[in-house]
């Protein structure tokens, strides 16, 4: 992001109150994720230490700090969810997507396929528990999905069988 | 902490009588329970009062019974207040399951720290039935309880913000941005000092200090210009001495402690032997 953009953003925002959560949340939106130099130049315009903004960063689930894939997976493994079988939804997309099932540093679970068409991530109930299990991808939900279910649902975003 | 509390109004403090396990102890009011009751001798456990800042009760380890109009209630002695008569518990039956518990979580929490380990064998917890948080290259060695102590002391008394809480639920810990060195860190040790469990590490060597808890950052050290002793982290010092009036700052400036002392005295030895006219070693001022 650059210097000229991130002006532009923060020029929007001027009430105090969740400024920085706004400034933010803009950025998430238009990069899909928070690099690392737009954070530290944020830190240096609004003379806001980089540790608090790390911190905000790392708590709210919606920040990402590693650039996202172009489609964005989501399982919720809310109870509901987690009943009807989240877990092997999960395990078939790790299989399906050929990664590895590994939780980030921060506990947040996301990871990106080698060739950046998918993120994968995890989420607590998305309000949809009588369709459980419930995937979302780029914004659309998929209620009863099942490890059969699967090809075809991502045969929509350009996934194949390998 | 209001200057009122710690007496800098210039009145003096009313003193009130309140109720220790059932023992009359003196107090001023309006003082902390926890600093009053710690003073009497009573063996009330706590991890994260720390007199300079304001009371905050993160821990949870300090709590007592207070008995107000004949009604009950549990609170945090380290933000309780001293008033008239005030009446608290250290060790009902409820306290001491309360406590335990409490004891469990930390032994978990922070299983390699032997504070912790000490601290609740006093009070008879020896195992715990949690999970405990195992983390091989936790830079603060299974030794943080959070607390918050070492952030809150970065951030309201040093000004330098260089640690915060990173994460959040199970997985939070306290470092620095993107766990590396932060150069808004100035070396002072704040932290360690504060660190009820000496979770964080810092070393001198080579007259530079390494803050190996926060991202192995590095801190060049002042070196004293009479003996030659690295002694204290140069962007400090340099703060420190800003906050001086220009005479004695010169005067002091790149001196360690042991040979500012001695220059100080050589200073007022001489000045009175020559009758005390022109010293100017003047107060500090800030
Ligand atoms: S490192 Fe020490 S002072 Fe800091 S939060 Fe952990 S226990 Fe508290
Ligand atoms: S638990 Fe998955 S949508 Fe509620
Ligand atoms: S010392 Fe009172 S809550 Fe920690």
């Amino acid at each position: 992001m650059d210097e000229k953009t991130l002006d532009d953003v923060i020029s929007r925002y001027d009430s105090p109150s969740g400024r920085l959560l706004g400034i933010l949340g803009e950025i998430q939106n238009r990069e899909g994720y928070v690099p690392r130099d737009a954070l530290e130049m944020l830190s240096a315009k609004l003379d806001v230490r980089l540790s608090q903004l790390y911190g905000l960063v790392t708590f709210y689930s919606f920040f990402s700090l590693k650039p996202v894939g172009d489609h964005v997976i989501t399982v919720c493994m809310g109870t509901a969810c987690h009943v009807r079988g989240a877990v092997e939804v999960l395990a078939a997309l790790e299989q399906l997507l050929g990664i590895e099932d590994e939780a980030t540093q921060d506990g947040k679970f996301s990871v990106t396929t080698e060739d950046n068409r998918f993120t994968l991530e995890i989420a607590r109930c998305f309000g949809a528990c009588s369709m459980a299990p419930v995937v979302e991808i780029d914004g659309n939900l998929y209620g009863y999905v099942t490890p059969e279910t699967l090809p075809g649902i991502l045969g929509n975003y350009g996934w194949r069988e390998s | 902490m209001t200057h009122e509390e710690i007496g800098l109004s210039g009145t003096p403090k009313k003193s009130v009588t309140i109720v220790i396990d059932g023992r009359k102890c003196r107090a001023d009011e309006g003082e902390i329970v926890l600093s009053a009751a710690l003073r009497e001798g009573a063996a009330i456990p706590h991890l994260c009062y720390e007199a300079s800042l304001d009371p905050y009760g993160a821990c949870r380890l300090c709590m007592v019974e207070v008995c107000h109009n004949g009604k009950t209630s549990m609170v945090t002695a380290c933000t309780l207040h001293a008033t008239e008569g005030l009446e608290i518990r250290t060790d009902t039956p409820e306290i001491v399951k309360y406590r335990n518990v409490l004891f469990e979580l930390y032994l978990a929490e922070a299983p390699k720290s032997d504070v912790i380990k000490e601290m609740a064998a006093r009070y008879g917890v020896t195992r715990t039935r949690f999970l405990k948080k195992i983390d091989t290259d936790d830079p603060l060695g299974g030794s943080c309880v959070l607390c918050g102590l070492c952030v809150r002391v970065c951030n309201e008394i040093m000004g330098a913000g260089a640690i915060g809480f990173v994460n959040r639920g199970p997985y939070t810990v306290v470092g620095t941005p993107f766990f590396e060195a932060n150069t808004d860190c100035i070396g002072c040790g704040a932290c360690a000092n504060v660190c009820p469990t000496h979770a964080i590490r810092i070393e001198d060597r080579d007259g530079e200090r390494v803050m190996h808890s926060w991202g192995g950052g590095r801190v060049r050290l002042a070196q004293c210009g009479v003996c030659g002793k690295y002694y204290a982290p140069g962007a400090l010092t340099a703060a420190t001495l800003a906050r001086l009036l220009p005479p004695l700052r010169d005067d002091l400036a790149g001196l360690c402690p042991a040979c500012r002392a001695k220059r100080i005295a050589d200073e007022e030895i001489r000045v009175n032997m020559r009758g005390g006219a022109d010293h100017h070693v003047r107060p500090r001022r800030s």
